[in-house]
């Protein structure tokens, strides 16, 4: 799939564009998360929300958790559905040679891309701040069915990062700074082709 | 909610509003600006096309929102097939899931853009549940 330079589209975690998405007492912003908007608008992305997986399985009154909890066969099918939803889409963004990123949400169980939430004998009540899961280095669920069903479909890796909005104290000028480092890693990227910095910015997982 | 700032409203919004083309003389039609600026959500539509399991994917979320306390909206493109919205194929989900179909605002693009934003910002402002429907659910 050679390049298509002229088109760039960003996949971003749904509450990106929909904070009324996240769990009870989640929300830093009313709706669109402006800042991540205006980083991709202002590089000439155009935007691909995705589904968001916990809302529409868990409801919009949900308590946080960890991605152990998540992590159970009626989610992931779930997940799988959403993914088969949503992967012509980007397919065909792909396909036709887009520069295709990914835009997660650092912490989160589904949607983490460089670090999710994880403790494995973590539940009960949820007690914010004194929960004491741990933020570890990796793929949240959804974003790894996410990915399985792009690699189905016989398609690359789609270069990705997190917004840290779940990764504790909020830091909103860092996390601004961190999605601007990874676009611009990116226009460079397609500048050189075979430049290193064209590799998938994931976690470990 | 401690902290949360949620602004319970929604809007469906069509993809050629998310991602406008250029209007005469490079300017675009902002309509996320409007949207972020009047606290709401966005649920993005796919453009034209087959996309049966999204739209289903989708309706299951709008049911969520408004069997909860949030009020959604949609705005749609005057000149677009469906006006952007996939309405013939929404609206049997949403009145399967049980729910009434959401109230629509429809931009044009051969208006001018200027009173094209400040109608939707008007209609923006202006909805949302009853108080009775406010006060039951966001506490």
């Amino acid at each position: 799939m050679e390049p298509n330079t002229s088109r760039k589209v960003a996949l971003i975690a749904h509450c990106l564009l929909n904070q009324n998405a996240k769990v009870c007492e989640g929300a830093r912003y009313p709706g669109v998360v402006s800042p991540v908007v205006e980083a991709l608008r202002s590089r000439g992305y155009e935007i691909l929300q995705l589904p968001c997986p916990e809302l529409a399985f868990a409801g919009t009154r949900r308590w946080w958790a960890v991605y152990e909890q998540y992590d159970t066969p009626g989610y992931r099918t779930h997940c799988r559905r959403l993914a088969q939803a949503i992967a012509p889409r980007i397919e065909q963004h792909l396909r036709a040679g887009a520069e295709v990123v990914l835009i997660g949400l650092d912490g989160s169980p589904s949607t983490g891309v460089r670090f999710t939430s994880s403790k494995r004998d973590w539940g009960g009540r949820p007690n914010r701040p004194q929960d004491d899961w741990d933020l570890v280095e990796g793929r949240g669920v959804w974003i790894e069915e996410l990915e399985a069903e792009l690699a189905r479909r016989g398609l690359p890796a789609v270069p990705a990062t997190g917004w840290a909005l779940d990764m504790g104290r909020y830091d909103e000028t860092g996390s601004s700074r961190d999605l601007a480092e990874f676009l611009d890693r990116r226009e460079r990227a397609m500048r050189i082709p075979g430049d290193g910095s064209s590799t998938p910015q994931g976690g470990a997982r | 909610m401690t902290g949360d700032v949620r602004g319970w409203r929604v809007a469906l919004v069509p993809e050629s509003l998310i991602n406008p083309p250029p209007a005469a003389g490079g300017r675009r039609f902002d309509a996320l600006g409007l949207l972020e600026a009047s606290g709401y959500g966005v649920l993005q539509l796919p453009p034209a096309g087959d996309h049966r399991l999204l739209l289903a994917v989708i309706a299951d979320q709008i049911a969520e929102y408004a069997h909860h306390g949030y009020a959604v909206v949609a705005v749609g493109v005057g000149d677009e097939p469906g006006q952007g919205l996939h309405w013939r194929r929404l609206a049997p989900l949403l009145r399967r899931r049980g729910v009434a179909l959401p109230l629509r605002h429809i931009v044009r693009w051969d208006g001018d853009l200027e009173v094209q934003a400040q109608r939707l910002a008007a209609f923006l402002a202006g909805y949302d549940l009853p108080l009775e429907e406010q006060r039951r659910w966001r506490g």
